[in-house]
């Protein structure tokens, strides 16, 4: 019996060492990125449509973070102001805090979701709370069309 | 195998099984409940938000603004990056945090962010964020578990066993879960 715990000890100690002296280049999250091209985002946000439940790639700066789940990423277009909202599956993969600010490479399918003139107003008011302008719903008067990769894999190089 | 045996190992196997995971059932069950709270709070994370004014940097070209922010800010760590959000809205990402500004108002965000001590790596492994090394890891004591459960039920014979009140309680446990999910699954 004794060897049984012996063995079952050190079965575990080789598994600790190797998660120790796991490879800590890059970060790959989930299935990491395999799609052959890297698009821009300002491409893929001029003709949404058309991209629409193809595999894309994406490359740019994290500048927004889920801060409740690691559920999502913001990456920067490569035209000012603009970003695209990667979303993964709750606990499939959890993107940290520490990325943003990085270079991250992202792919995921790119979905359209057509709101509801409730959700579309439920949007436009949070958005309005964030960027501190006051909001009237009556100004809102279409559905909203919300755009963005359903994530599959990242891979983040940190600077 | 005579049943006086087969109680023997059992309890032996329960034992030295128990000891072993006495670490790990540690670690998943406190991150358990953190994690199931993660709704109400951050179980990785501190945060911290600090709000001050600079003077204006005012709305120009990104070019110009950029280093007339970075100069009123006084960073004095690296910058990783910066972001210009929108007309008015600049970001600077710092380790560990970073400052959304105002360029029209002058008003800065400052967040900040560490791991909380311990917390962290007991979640990161109950959510086995590392991934390879771990599985093996978590595989091995999902094993052992199963071993402990089912030795578990023979070690004790007579009223408080299997026959008595121990098979009561045993019932229990699986009753629990079984009326979870028909419940769950009724209410769509």
């Amino acid at each position: 019996m004794r060897f049984v715990s012996v063995l079952l000890v050190s079965i575990l100690v080789l598994l600790m060492a190797g998660a120790v002296l796991a490879d800590e280049g890059q970060t790959v999250y989930g299935e990491g990125v395999s799609a052959p091209d890297t698009m821009l985002v300002s491409e893929l946000l001029t003709n949404p449509d058309q991209y629409v439940g193809k595999t894309v790639r994406v490359k740019g700066t994290a500048v927004g973070v889920c801060a409740h789940r690691g559920c999502w990423i913001s990456i920067a277009s490569d035209t000012e102001g603009e970003t695209v909202r990667v979303k993964v599956k709750d606990g499939v993969i959890v993107f940290p805090p520490e990325i943003m600010g990085d270079m991250v490479v992202a792919e995921g399918v790119w979905t359209a979701n057509e709101l509801t003139m409730e959700q579309t107003k439920e949007v436009c008011a949070a958005q309005a709370k964030e960027e501190g302008k006051e909001f009237d719903e009556k100004e809102v008067s279409t559905c909203m069309t919300m755009y963005q990769i359903s994530g599959t894999g990242a891979v983040v190089a940190s600077k | 195998m005579e049943m006086r045996t087969f109680r023997k190992w059992c309890r032996t196997f329960h034992r030295e099984l128990g000891f072993l995971a006495v670490g790990l059932t540690l670690v998943y069950a406190i991150s358990g409940i953190a994690i199931n709270h993660a709704h109400h709070w951050d179980a990785n994370y501190e945060r911290t938000v600090e709000r001050f004014t600079i003077e204006a940097p005012g709305t120009g070209p990104t070019a110009e603004i950029e280093p007339v922010v970075l100069e009123r800010l006084a960073i004095e760590v690296p910058i990783k990056s910066t972001w210009r959000a929108g007309e008015t809205e600049f970001q600077v990402f710092l380790e560990g945090g970073g400052f959304d500004v105002n360029l029209a108002t002058g008003e800065v965000v400052r967040h900040g962010f560490s791991k909380r001590p311990l917390l962290f790596d007991l979640n990161f492994m109950h959510l086995n964020s590392g991934k390879a090394p771990w599985t093996g890891i978590a595989d091995v004591y999902g094993g052992m578990l199963i071993v402990m459960a089912l030795t578990g039920i023979f070690l004790v014979r007579g009223r408080k066993g299997l026959s008595g009140r121990g098979g009561v309680l045993m019932a229990l446990g699986f009753l629990l879960p079984i009326v979870f999910a028909v419940v769950s699954r009724g209410g769509g």
